[in-house]
């Protein structure tokens, strides 16, 4: 079995599995009030995928 | 977790990660079709009452998250057979990450995806629009499994669950405030 190397800072911070959240959030809206319609539900449909986090 | 550390397969993980993250996508796109073809039953309706009626799906989800209401879901509540994965891992990963990425397949215990799905269904898109949602549906999910791999971290699984409540509530608060904000422009 490999060594794990044990995660540093960085690494922590960007894999911090609350980040995606506000990024696509953000996008969400900002997306609707473009009226970017598709992307507007890409981001959403991007956040219910992430919403799902955990089982593998 | 597949994607946490201690992997002992001859498969090295970062290549069953992006075998897995393909099978995502590819039953994203798939169940984007189907909603897309689906989304034909609610052309008839005025767009009045399809844009309350997302809104109202969107809001009930809402509600169900913050434990407002209670929704049974009707989702299948099966989990993928371990067997996918035992003998050939990487076109086991491709039929797993495609079964959890069509949505329909295994738990689905968050409202977003219904949100999502309902909400596509009842606005009536192009198909293009289907299914890049659907893919970024898969996305979403190959995100997760990503940022678990990247994290190597051995407690990964009580730090996404600590965090499930948030990621879950505004998820579904971000669903209502965009979709109300595209329907009012």
């Amino acid at each position: 079995m490999r060594e794990v190397v044990p995660a540093g800072r960085l690494r922590r911070a960007l894999t911090e599995p609350l980040l995606p959240v506000p990024v696509l959030a953000l996008l969400a809206v900002a997306a609707a009030a473009l009226d970017a319609t598709v992307l507007c539900w890409a981001a959403v449909g991007a956040l219910a995928g992430f919403s799902l986090s955990g089982s593998v | 977790m597949l994607f946490s550390p201690g992997w002992r397969a001859n498969v090295r993980q970062g290549e069953v990660l992006a075998v897995f993250a393909l099978g995502l996508l590819l039953g994203g796109v798939l169940s984007g079709a189907v909603v897309w073809v689906l989304s034909g039953l609610a052309a008839p309706l005025p767009d009045t009452a399809r844009t309350v009626s997302i809104l109202l799906v969107a809001a009930v989800g809402v509600a169900r998250e913050l434990g407002w209401v209670t929704v049974p879901l009707p989702q299948n509540a099966r989990q993928i057979p371990q067997e996918v994965l035992q003998f050939r891992l990487r076109r086991g990963a491709l039929q797993f990450g495609f079964e959890m990425g069509t949505g329909v397949r295994t738990y689905v215990s968050a409202s977003a995806p219904y949100v999502l799905a309902l909400g596509l269904l009842l606005s009536h898109q192009g198909l293009g629009a289907c299914l890049a949602v659907g893919a970024a549906f898969g996305a979403g999910r190959a995100l997760s499994s990503a940022l678990t791999f990247w994290a190597r971290d051995p407690d990964r699984d009580a730090a996404i669950g600590a965090r499930m409540p948030w990621i879950r509530n505004a998820t579904a608060l971000t669903a209502l405030t965009a979709l109300a904000l595209l329907s009012a422009l």
